[in-house]
């Protein structure tokens, strides 16, 4: 990993020398922290932005409260430190359900045109948060007919009290589920990720990749290896858009993970756009996921099934993956639904180097360390001991 | 019945007043047994049982006539009601306490033989915010995020280690949440009871009908939830009189039947 390291060293380094982030000023008086040229993600008109909403939403992100055994928060699979991911495979519910899928990163997910892995229906965060929080098949947080604790708990807790007033100030009563969930995808949309070496070497400043990450984002945007046709634009997933967006492009694709039987099929648990289509040309079809980070969001693929960017490169080198035995079995090369641009190709060990060096470039030390980004209760404030003496109070009374 | 015939015709010609409380009293049941959250008489117990019906025509003495739901938070809008025969106990673990077992309605005071209705959310109302909504489609637990709608119905049966449920709702949606595109599957079950005589009668779910032709000694507890890809949907779909490729009404669901008073 020398190449990543000597790229954070150069992230470091340009930070030091003050290159300091824009402020855009969205709606509503909002200041995002962008770069130049980096618009906003789009907000929905009855969720404008604010620095209240934000707050609030970003101690709700945290509040292990809004579980039904007060076990998980938002956080619980969306860690900062693993670019708002959790590590495992699938990620697992409150109360012990294991998801068919993985937690995927919120990384600029104010960007994405669509969410989740395979729903072309959901496309605004707002909407997104019900799943999460009331979704039963399988169990997430657990909410499900408990609006009313959700409810109480933002009533009565003195914090929530005021900083919903604040954060709705034309709302008679602010204490709601709706507004729950609208502050939450508030704070969602801020968390952007524009500050890898990679971007930085695009603004000029050539020292943040290292020649091997040169050459590998040369093979990454090649006709050889096609990476970019589908993890292409600013936020490496053609599934993006954004606040000035005329069109909003999203694509589903088949990548031969598996072809079970020889059949086209995927495990049954876990068919893609096809679980929502019932289409037998949309089996295995999955969002390509922003790459931004991507080195820290191991394991890869809709249900974790590659451990390593080692594996991930090694199975788009082949064209497919080879399940050789179990109940998988199948050679997703011979994927009749696979993508066009999942061809195969040839690489050499050192090209496979210097392409992982390039997408650890991606990684954005500072969406993994802001503190606008961390638990409020956890960072040295006034809050923090208010946090968890009342969230003891809650888990004993429960 | 001439007096209440003449006052039939005359709100047919435009009166809105002159009508009579009518309640349609639901049950559950396994074949001859009862079933509960805690009650395993049938060797079953349920797992979850709660179902949204709209569209509800009597038979009258001059054809059908449609019974004005009233509204009654948190189960009944004017357009659709909630019944709810799962109490949170036992195995019903994604349950709540409140339970229903009546829809209650308004039609002109005559006497009724026939009931007809639907299974589901109409479409005007199916994708809406549940955030927003009005009850009874407040119910996020009723609410299928990811579909973009709601689960008209979800039923479930469980014995240790064994047992079934299905989610029921519209699939195969299109456009997105934020600009909806309408279902290509609807799924809306059409129940017909032509002898249920309303005042007298109740209208039985036998579970053992919706959920036969599944393997329930299999050891391997099995699901539906409305998915086109799902092989274990076409069971109760079939249950439910719905054509599971298309999600089209068939035939009337067999799952419902009349229990007669006498």
């Amino acid at each position: 990993m020398r190449p990543f390291a000597v790229a954070a060293a150069a992230v470091a380094l340009a930070a030091a020398a003050g290159v300091a982030a824009l402020l855009v000023a969205g709606r509503e008086g909002y200041e995002w922290t962008l770069p130049a040229g980096v618009p906003p993600p789009p907000v929905p008109d009855d969720n404008p932005m604010s620095a209240a909403k934000v707050e609030l939403g970003r101690r709700l992100f945290y509040d292990t409260r809004l579980s039904v055994n007060g076990s998980m928060a938002c956080a619980t699979c969306h860690r900062q430190e693993l670019a708002f991911t959790d590590g495992r495979a699938r990620s697992i519910g409150a109360t012990g359900e294991v998801h068919p899928r993985g937690a995927m990163t919120l990384a600029n997910a104010g960007y994405a045109s669509r969410l989740t892995w395979a729903n072309p229906l959901l496309d605004t965060l707002e909407v997104q948060a019900l799943t999460p929080l009331f979704g039963d098949d399988p169990v997430e947080m657990g909410m499900a007919g408990r609006e009313a604790d959700i409810v109480e708990l933002v009533r009565s807790d003195p914090w929530y009290r005021a900083a919903f007033e604040e954060a709705f100030p034309s709302d008679a009563k602010p204490w709601s589920t709706l507004n729950v969930v609208r502050a939450i995808a508030a704070f969602v949309r801020t968390i952007v990720s524009f500050d890898s070496p990679y971007d930085r070497y695009l603004r000029g400043d050539e020292s943040a990749l290292s020649p091997s990450a040169v050459r590998g984002m040369q093979l990454f945007f090649s006709e050889r290896l096609e990476c970019f046709h589908c993890h292409g634009g600013f936020n490496f997933t053609d599934s993006s858009t954004h606040a000035n967006a005329i069109v909003t492009p999203f694509g589903f694709h088949n990548n031969g993970l598996y072809n079970i039987g020889s059949t086209g099929a995927y495990p049954p648990d876990n068919t893609g756009l096809h679980d929502i289509t019932g289409e037998r040309r949309d089996m295995g079809r999955f969002k390509a996921p922003t790459l931004r980070n991507v080195a820290v969001t191991a394991p890869y693929m809709h249900d974790g099934s590659m451990r390593t960017l080692d594996e991930v490169v090694e199975h788009y080198r082949r064209g497919g993956r080879l399940v050789e035995d179990g109940p998988y079995a199948g050679d997703g090369r011979r994927n009749p639904y696979k993508s066009a641009f999942v061809r195969g190709f040839e690489l050499t060990a050192e090209e496979k180097m210097d392409l992982i060096a390039f997408l650890a470039s991606l990684t954005d030390l500072s969406l993994l360390t802001n503190p606008r980004y961390a638990d409020p209760c956890r960072a040295t404030s006034n809050l923090a001991e208010n946090c968890v003496s009342r969230h003891d109070q809650y888990v004993s009374r429960k | 019945m001439r007096p209440l015939l003449t006052l039939s015709i005359a709100c047919l010609a435009g009166c809105s007043g002159a009508t009579s409380p009518i309640d349609i009293p639901f049950e559950v049941r396994f074949g001859d047994a009862t079933i509960g959250c805690t009650d395993d008489t049938s060797g079953f117990t349920l797992t979850d049982l709660r179902f949204y019906v709209y569209d509800i025509e009597l038979e009258g003495d001059d054809g059908p006539v449609p019974l004005e739901l009233v509204a009654d938070p948190p189960w009944q809008s004017q357009d659709v009601a909630l019944l709810d025969f799962e109490d949170g106990e036992g195995a019903c673990t994604n349950g709540t306490p409140t339970m229903r077992s009546v829809v209650r309605g308004r039609a002109p005071a005559q006497g009724y033989e026939g009931l007809r209705f639907r299974i589901g959310v109409p479409e005007h109302l199916n994708h809406g915010d549940p955030l927003t909504a009005a009850a009874p489609l407040q119910d996020t637990s009723m609410h299928w995020h990811w579909t973009s709608g709601y689960r008209f119905l979800r039923a479930g049966i469980a014995r240790e280690d064994d047992g079934f449920w299905i989610h029921l709702g519209s699939t195969r949606c299109e456009g997105t949440v934020t600009e909806p595109g309408g279902c290509r599957s609807s799924n809306r079950p059409l129940v017909e009871l032509p002898d249920y005589v309303a005042g007298e009668d109740t209208v039985v779910l036998d579970l053992a009908k919706l959920f036969d032709g599944i393997d329930l000694d299999d050891g391997e507890p099995g699901s539906c939830s409305s998915g086109p890809p799902e092989t274990s949907c076409e069971a109760p779909f079939a249950a439910l009189g719905l054509d599971f490729a298309t999600g089209e009404v068939r035939r009337p669901a067999a799952a419902f039947e009349a229990r007669k008073a006498r």
